[in-house]
């Protein structure tokens, strides 16, 4: 399995401080809420003091869209978003 | 003007200043300098509990009844680990609590040094946020955080870790600031877009209903929504089903209370639900307890779901108006927005539904007889703190709450043990107010030891224990689903009456129903603590009950015919 994502996976980035304990705990939402993650990718965002963490979901819509819920209610994160297949980015809904 | 202060005085400091009032703790070798700081501060009355585990319940309790953020203290390592049952309560429950533990000088920490745990690491899924203070520099701006964090939109609880040299640590001491949480967002959105739209859509499925139903949870009590919620139910003739953390935020009794629903719901409450066209859930998340097999939960309702957590809308089942915000504004603005209606034919259509109950007891020593009794004893003016297990479920089903917010248990994690110390935070948020701890052998025997804290502390918590020699819920359970196998189930218990005259409490055993009156009214009217043993039934069960992941349409009504058998 290479290359193009199955058609229900989505991609989501997450901007968030770049604390440890923060990071920590956005791993940990992954973790603890079961979501099937396919890759997961941890970068400076550009922005001091700010990360990027990007992972491919292999789940539809609804699913993206409650995990994007779970982490826009973290505290620390400053911007989910949802990247669904080829289409461009969109904002979580608050 | 400023001053030099340590970190353990800025930290009680930084208490006082959030209007903390009471602390309840346990003192060990990293959390020393700020149980050396605390005598300064006369303000902060400290409660010393037995068990760490005790400290975070009782916190919670204090929490729950006082709308205000209940604060816990242990030191590093197995002080520490010793608070996350009672964290993972107050998380599950949404009771904002604030844990500060000691932990080991910076120096030390990462070098697996004598009582060193990782606590942030193992808080991390049951706190809303925790922080470990590197500098005193930062030490009242993250008291003052993780105040305003336990409370704002959904409370929960935070932790804070204070390495002991980080509370020998002096600097001079300002007033504190509230900390611009950097880029962060608050928890609480203000009114979001869709809110007009919701409640407009919510009002128009209200009108078109023929069988609605209103479902309340915590979140009412949380957000004080009582007289909303009851004029939305007054209004519009909709009956109200109150889950278990919803239970006294309507009052029992009132013609359109319907009583509780899910796993161990009345027959008629639950049938209501499979039947029901629209139903519009209040601050409730519909947990697994409440819904059943969500598959077949509510197969014909179109559900209305408010909510302040957004990420609870559509979680555990699908929505089709779904509303964030405050329960109190929400309601009060659907309020406005439906027009008055009655709903005779529907509520007369739920009668039909109701069963009468014919279970039988030794001595007559119902569950029901119990409860009237202190209900009677009390004049219906008192607190009910449950623990987890048959008691709690007879409570939340026979309890006649009248007064909002008097009923408080463990309800998403299920803590046995919880009952006893949270009433002892109960009593200190209500000290004019009777408060009674009503546990199984089972969970009393867990955190029994805050007998002693109740005596030392002079806090006049009346304790039931309901004595049926099982661990009831779990022997139902085996009754049911186990073919009968009562493995490990038996518990022996002490003589709770020779015990209680060790604490040097009055102690009573009741063991039928003409006994209650006088041993109930006697202990309620102690000045100080007291406790009361009633020896139940043995093998009484909770009626009716949804088998875990069964159908809210299928109810065991009755002990199975077979049992022991397939």
């Amino acid at each position: 399995m290479t290359g193009v994502p199955p058609a229900s996976a989505h991609t989501v980035a997450v901007l968030l401080d770049d604390a440890l304990v923060t990071l920590n705990r956005a791993f940990g939402v992954l973790r603890r809420r079961n979501v099937p993650i396919e890759g997961l990718a941890l970068h400076p965002s550009g922005t001091a003091g700010e990360a990027r963490l990007t992972f491919v979901l292999k789940a539809d819509a609804v699913t993206t869209d409650r995990v994007a819920q779970q982490f826009q209610k973290m505290i620390g994160v400053r911007r989910v978003m949802v990247l669904a297949n080829e289409d461009s980015p969109t904002e979580a809904k608050r | 003007m400023s001053e030099m202060l340590s970190g353990a005085e800025i930290l009680c400091r930084a208490l006082v200043d959030a209007g903390v009032e009471v602390v309840f703790g346990y003192p060990g070798g990293a959390i020393m300098p700020f149980y050396h700081a605390l005598p300064d501060h006369p303000q902060l009355r400290h409660i010393l509990v037995r068990h760490e585990q005790a400290a975070a319940h009782a916190a919670d309790g204090y929490a729950r009844a006082s709308g205000r953020v209940g604060v816990c203290v242990a030191t590093s390592g197995p002080g520490a680990t010793n608070l996350v049952t009672g964290l993972a309560a107050a998380h599950m429950d949404n009771s904002p609590v604030v844990a500060i533990t000691g932990q080991v000088s910076r120096p030390m920490i990462g070098r697996d040094a004598f009582q060193e745990t990782d606590i942030i690491g193992i808080t991390l899924p049951i706190t809303k946020q925790n922080y470990q203070v590197q500098d005193v520099s930062e030490l009242a701006e993250v008291v003052a955080e993780a105040m305003a964090v336990a409370l704002d939109g959904r409370p929960g609880p935070v932790l804070i870790d204070v390495p002991k040299d980080v509370q020998n640590q002096k600097i001079a001491y300002g007033a504190p600031r509230a900390r611009a949480r950097g880029q962060s967002r608050p928890l609480t959105p203000g009114a979001s877009p869709g809110l007009e739209d919701g409640v407009r859509k919510a009002a128009r499925l209200i009108a078109g209903a023929e069988r609605p139903l209103i479902m309340v949870g915590h979140g009412v009590i949380l957000a004080q929504a009582y007289n909303d919620v009851r004029a939305l139910a007054e209004k519009t003739g909709i009956p109200v089903i109150t889950t278990l953390l919803g239970i006294s935020a309507f009052p029992d009794g009132h013609p359109l209370h319907l009583g509780m629903p899910g796993m161990h719901g009345e027959v008629h409450v639950n049938r209501a639900i499979q039947h029901a066209d629209v139903i519009i859930g209040i601050g409730l998340r519909f947990d697994d307890r409440v819904t059943g097999n969500t598959a077949s939960f509510a197969p014909q309702a179109r559900i209305i779901h408010i909510d302040l957590d957004r990420a609870e809308i559509g979680k555990n089942v699908p929505v089709a108006v779904g509303i964030v915000g405050d329960a109190r504004d929400i309601t009060r603005r659907l309020v406005a927005a439906v027009e008055p209606r009655r709903c005779e034919r529907w509520l007369e259509h739920i009668r039909g539904f109701v069963r009468t109950r014919a279970e039988s007891y030794r001595g007559n020593l119902s569950p029901e007889a119990i409860l009237a009794s202190i209900y009677e004893a009390s004049h219906g003016d008192c607190t009910i703190v449950t623990d987890v297990g048959q008691h709690q479920m007879w409570v939340a089903k026979l309890y006649p709450y009248q007064r909002p917010n008097t009923h408080i248990t463990s309800g998403g994690l299920g803590a046995m043990g919880f009952a006893v110390p949270a009433a002892l935070g109960v009593h200190l948020a209500r000290p004019n107010g009777t408060v009674w701890a009503i546990s199984g052998d089972g969970g009393f025997q867990m955190n029994m030891a805050e007998m002693a804290t109740m005596v030392q502390e002079g806090l006049p918590v009346k304790m039931a224990v309901f004595n049926n020699g099982y661990l009831g819920m779990v022997r139902q359970w085996q009754q049911f689903f186990h073919e009968k196998r009562y493995s490990c189930t038996p518990i022996w218990s002490p003589d709770y009456l020779k015990l209680a005259e060790a604490y040097g409490i009055p102690g009573y055993r009741v063991k039928e129903a003409g006994e209650l009156a006088e041993a109930v009214g006697r202990a309620n009217a102690e000045p100080g603590p007291a406790l009361v043993e009633f020896m139940i039934e043995q093998e009484a069960n909770v009626f009716p009950m949804i088998p875990p992941g069964g159908s809210l349409s299928e109810p065991i009504e009755a002990e199975p015919a077979a049992a022991g058998g397939a």
